[in-house]
């Protein structure tokens, strides 16, 4: 049988995806600012893992203007929930194989 | 080949940022515990005045009392009320922001802004309710909805901060329900629940996850 590692889903295999899909799955319309925070990351380092997030679907981005201030939120998509639960369920079965 | 992944750190990584992002866990005991003095001292000086003004009994005298009575001593247990949880506030706030500087987390994050507004709007609704409660003649009833506010308000804040705080709002509304059965111990329920409660709740969290553990 294939070894689990190669079910990992790759969209998943940085610490920062992984983080941002985290406070993603807890909570409904996060700021970039707040999800800077959280994560404590740069600006830019924050940006480009989002966009690759975004670029496979699993975050929606929500641009809004809050007065002139543009103000961007980003949610977890159905499917970005499905793949990060199936990640998740992958590690697990991991730690049993390993274990 | 053992594989370049520990899951096991993964797991553990994700549940804490999941439980980091959506709940707000700086929360002192000491807050609990400062709040709960403060609230003693405040129900202290009320009994005091009270019964400096109208006798033993004073505020079962006042409950039942005339309307002119209850209008000239409003402002008085507004101020009272107001100072009270005012400073309560700062003192839970001073403890809470201490503790979060010493574990390096941010105080003012989206998580502090969901508890402090799922707080907020309960309270804000409970202190104008009470206040007409008190104005309309049943004052008996303004600890007792007090109570059971605050309770409702701790309930719908336990969301966003640790579980423990549900204990804290049963307490609550349960010595509300009791203190409307028994209205001419207002003062004792008041300082039971907003005194006593809060300093229970505080001792049990600091213990629980702020002592420095014993080496």
């Amino acid at each position: 049988m294939k070894h689990a590692i190669h079910q990992l889903n790759k969209a998943f295999d940085h610490r920062v995806r992984l983080g941002v899909m985290a406070v993603l799955m807890a909570n409904d319309g996060v700021s970039f600012n707040d999800l800077k925070e959280t994560l404590d990351l740069t600006d830019g380092n924050l940006a480009s893992h989002v966009a690759a997030l975004e670029k496979v679907g699993y975050v929606q981005v929500n641009k809004q203007f809050v007065g002139k201030k543009p103000n961007t939120t980003y949610t977890a998509s159905a499917e970005g929930k499905q793949a990060f639960q199936d990640h998740l369920s992958t590690l697990e079965k991991l730690l049993r194989q390993d274990g | 080949m053992k594989p370049a992944v520990d899951p096991l750190a993964q797991l553990t990584e994700i549940r804490s940022i999941m439980e980091r992002s959506s709940r707000f866990i700086s929360l002192s005991g000491l807050s609990g515990i400062g709040a709960g003095v403060v609230a003693l001292a405040g129900a202290a000086f009320g009994h005091w005045y009270l019964t400096s003004h109208y006798g033993e009994g004073g505020f079962v005298r006042l409950m039942e009392g005339s309307t002119e009575a209850r209008a000239s001593t409003l402002p008085f247990l507004l101020g009272l009320a107001v100072g009270t949880v005012l400073l309560a506030f700062a003192v839970a706030f001073w403890f809470t922001r201490r503790r979060a500087l010493q574990d390096g987390r941010t105080l003012w994050d989206g998580a502090a802004r969901r508890l402090f507004w799922s707080l907020a709007v309960p309270l804000v609704v409970g202190g104008l309710f009470c206040i007409q409660l008190y104005v309309r003649g049943a004052a008996g009833l303004v600890v007792p909805a007090m109570l059971v506010f605050y309770g409702m308000a701790l309930l719908n804040a336990s969301k966003y901060t640790l579980d423990e705080i549900k204990l804290l709002a049963y307490t609550m509304l349960l010595l509300g329900l009791v203190a409307s059965l028994l209205p001419n111990y207002a003062f004792l329920f008041f300082a039971l629940g907003f005194g006593l409660g809060h300093i229970g709740y505080g001792l049990l969290m600091y213990n629980r996850y702020e002592r420095a553990p014993r080496s």
